[in-house]
């Protein structure tokens, strides 16, 4: 763990880190008034996904303000599922033992940890601010790297669009967890795609 | 509202992939669980060697969930495996690794770790999967659950199932007012009226309300299920079977003009059950004249759909076919012999071909031939050529085409020393007419008539010890190869693959010489493939790996030949490659790995060039 304090010297080998790949379903796109409801995270260990060690839960909404019936359809869920969910408080310190363990990973990374700031502040909690590196960004440098090398394709963003373009299998959509596992495969496809090796060349 | 994409390949998760192959599908729930949580998953480029014959044992159960590899020792290839196929097993089995595995196509691999698939080894029908063959694993690849005793009408569409009035409560109702509404018209949902709607069923009431200690002031809102599964009212049942297996759901919301009209239950399309086979006999034996014929092709292709669709073997089905084509028969030679008068000498019916072998499902044309009794007098000859003119035609009329080649009791016809007389030269002089000839000949059986055909019979059982006329025979049998391509991969043309000639085909060609060459006078595949293992012509693993693929290739034609008329065009032989499961498509693999094994051996055995 100690190579993630460091900030000098040289970037460790991308295997070598632990990387949290995170997605959340949120009851809308406002950060600092919707919601967060959903939370799933998985590692990478080795370069390699770790089922075993996932974390998800659904996040019990923290006022007494009824949900948006329509942000809970899209995530397919229902009002029950959130009330017997454990509270944000509870939910972040789950995530917040795994955000200081390593690099996080998420796919538009600006939206989610945007959220999670918010939530933090809501929380009362320190930001533990980890290194984070987006798939998003990495298919963007893909995207260089193959104009470059005059390969003319329009490249998807999209989280399941970028998937298929790549021929990675279709997963079913709206759920964090698997979200969380999609973005972490297609984080495996980037790296060797762009050859990366160290940390730095991915940040 | 999201539609049901029926059919084709749902997205699926880690876990539910997982859950889709053999043998993790046959897990129970426990030990399914321990499988899943335990995954990981690992990308590899093409050129990573995953595995090395120089380097440690596996210590992982690997699946291919996308990409492909391909299995190398000594720098030969010897196998490709795809998306479902599992490796590393042989080498966590033994320790060593036999292969170098090399990943040909971008790898994305899930794969079990050695502690978790050790404990799996436990239960019997894991650890069978390993250390049995082909036969074992295509049996449970094709079983369906439970029992087929139901049968449905796949041409109906589910607008038609939709019986009953739709029972809306708003979206302000209680969990109290829904149950009120369900019980005041005794249906088991109601929709809740919004938009998007919603639905609330009788489980709903028990899982999210009472059994979470709720009262029956719930909203339903906040109960309901927003996010419908629904089909639009002209989708053909079986694709409402699908809908509703595949969402795992018991209540389907159909819909006209993007609006739900209606919500038809599982128990809706069960009682759909008018076209079984006992429903169509009673209609057969019930044609009292000729007005009576149209149709008949029409219904038996709706009782083998609905029968296809309740799982019963295909083998099976086609012999329920036989008998209610030759109870038709019967009815036709009665008309004709009502219509000209006492037969001026005994007679046989006989039928051939797929129909001879009690393999035809689906209705194609008619091959049919006339035998009667020597000794008559010149006069019979004009009285049987207008009772096979009547029979032939009354048969068209049913729904059999004419075949195509003439064979025909129109044209073959005749007295039995002649038949005899033809079936010998067949067998003295083997040319490749002749062996056509019997090909099609060699496999029929009686559908009507009394005449005693064992002269013929004694005939057969001769070709067992007719060397000349087996390897000939079995020349024929080698003509038909399955597709593969190099190394050990299906080869498709224009994606699709002839299953017909590919793999029914050379099945049927092998049991007719072995089954011939075994003096068995059965003409079934699967009868002469017995009697062949019996006989121990065929070894027991290569006959039970053959009897296996047998009905699973005759299965996957017939779907997709019910699929063809379903959607008014006309059943193929051949099959989409991108139709298949992973699945299946592994299993086709094996299958034709299996029959040019097969052929093989076929070859060697009658001294046929195998080129």
């Amino acid at each position: 763990m100690s190579v993630f304090g460091r900030f000098f010297g040289p970037s460790p080998a991308y295997s070598d880190i632990l990387f949290w790949s995170l997605d959340l379903e949120t009851g809308g796109l406002a950060t600092q008034r919707d919601p967060i409801l959903a939370v799933g995270m998985v590692p990478i260990r080795e370069g390699t996904i770790r089922l075993s060690e996932t974390y998800s839960s659904f996040v019990r909404p923290s006022t007494a303000h009824v949900s948006d019936s329509r942000a809970l359809q899209a995530h397919n869920l229902i009002p029950a599922d959130l009330h017997d969910a454990p509270s944000l408080h509870d939910v972040l310190g789950e995530v917040d033992v795994r955000l200081r363990e390593g690099v996080l990973l998420v796919h538009f990374a600006a939206v989610d940890v945007a959220f999670l700031k918010a939530a933090y502040t809501i929380a009362g909690r320190p930001w533990p601010a980890p290194r984070v590196v987006d798939t998003a960004r990495l298919l963007e440098r893909l995207a260089d790297v193959e104009r470059l090398a005059s390969k003319v394709r329009e490249p998807s963003f999209n989280l399941a669009a970028a998937r298929r373009d790549l021929g990675l299998p279709e997963y079913p959509s709206h759920d964090a967890l698997t979200d969380a596992v999609a973005t972490a495969e297609l984080f495996l496809l980037l790296v060797t795609k762009l050859g990366a090796r160290t940390l730095r060349t991915l940040l | 509202m999201a539609s049901a994409s029926v059919p084709g390949t749902p997205p699926l998760d880690p876990r539910g992939f997982l859950r889709s192959v053999p043998p993790f599908d046959s897990l129970d729930v426990d030990s399914f669980e321990m499988a899943a949580r335990s995954l990981d998953v690992g990308y590899f480029p093409s050129g990573t060697r995953v595995l090395s014959q120089l380097g440690r044992p596996s210590v992982h159960l690997w699946l291919i969930r996308k990409g492909t590899v391909r299995l190398e020792k000594g720098g030969t290839v010897a196998d490709h495996l795809e998306e479902g196929d599992l490796f590393g097993f042989a080498s966590l089995l033994t320790g060593s690794v036999a292969f170098d595995v090399v990943v040909a196509d971008d790898l994305l691999a899930y794969r079990i770790p050695e502690k978790v698939f050790r404990s799996l080894l436990s239960e019997p029908g894991f650890a069978r999967f390993f250390t049995e063959g082909l036969a074992t694993r295509l049996r449970t690849a094709t079983a369906f659950p439970g029992d087929a005793t139901f049968s449905l009408d796949v041409y109906a569409t589910v607008g038609s199932l939709v019986r009953r009035p739709l029972v809306t409560v708003p979206v302000t109702a209680t969990a109290g007012d829904a149950a009120r509404a369900m019980e005041a018209s005794r249906v088991s949902s109601v929709l809740v009226a919004s938009d998007p709607p919603g639905i609330v069923t009788d489980r709903d009431l028990r899982n999210r309300v009472l059994a979470k200690g709720l009262g029956p002031d719930t909203p339903v809102a906040s109960i309901a299920t927003f996010h419908l599964t629904t089909v639009p009212s002209d989708t053909p049942i079986y694709g409402a079977w699908h809908a509703m297996v595949g969402a795992g759901i018991h209540h389907l919301p159909v819909t006209k003009d993007g609006r739900v009209m209606g919500i038809i239950t599982g128990t809706d399309l069960l009682k759909e059950q008018t076209f079984g086979p006992l429903q169509l006999l009673k209609r057969v034996e019930s044609i009292r004249d000729r007005d009576g014929l149209p149709g008949y092709g029409a219904d038996l292709a709706r009782m083998v759909a609905g029968l296809s669709a309740g799982g019963l073997p295909p083998t099976q089905i086609a012999r329920l076919v036989s008998y209610l084509n030759d109870a038709l028969v019967k009815r036709l030679l009665a008309f004709a012999e009502a219509d000209l008068g006492p037969a001026p000498a005994s007679w046989a019916w006989i039928v051939f071909g797929s129909e001879g072998r009690f393999e035809q499902a689906l209705l194609t044309d008619q091959d049919n031939a006339l035998i009667w009794a020597d000794g008559a007098d010149e006069s019979a000859g004009a009285w049987f050529a207008k009772f096979a003119a009547s029979v032939v035609s009354d048969l068209v009329a049913s729904g059999f085409p004419p075949c195509a080649g003439g064979y025909m009791a129109t044209v073959w016809r005749g007295p039995l020393a002649d038949w005899v007389s033809r079936f010998r030269s067949w067998l003295e002089v083997p040319e490749a007419e002749a062996i056509l000839k019997a090909a099609i000949f060699f496999d029929f059986r009686r559908a009507g008539g009394s005449l005693d055909l064992s002269p013929i019979s004694r005939l057969i059982t001769q070709a067992s010890s007719n060397a000349p006329f087996l390897s000939r025979m079995a020349g024929a049998a080698l003509r038909f190869r399955p597709q593969l391509g190099p190394f050990r991969t299906l080869r498709d043309e224009a994606g699709r693959l002839d299953l017909k000639k590919s793999g029914i085909a050379p099945i049927v060609g092998l049991a007719r010489v072995y089954g011939l060459d075994a003096g068995a006078t059965a003409t079934n595949t699967l009868e002469r493939l017995a009697a062949a293992a019996e006989t121990g012509l065929l070894p027991q693993e290569a006959a039970a790996t053959l009897s296996q693929a047998f009905p699973f290739l005759l299965g996957l034609r017939l779907r997709e030949q019910l699929r063809a008329v379903a959607s008014g065009g006309t059943p193929l032989n051949s099959i989409a490659l991108d139709s298949l499961s992973a699945v299946e498509r592994r299993h086709l693999k094996e299958v034709f790995l299996a029959i040019r094994d097969a052929q093989q051996d076929a070859g060697q055995r009658y001294h046929v060039s195998f080129a």
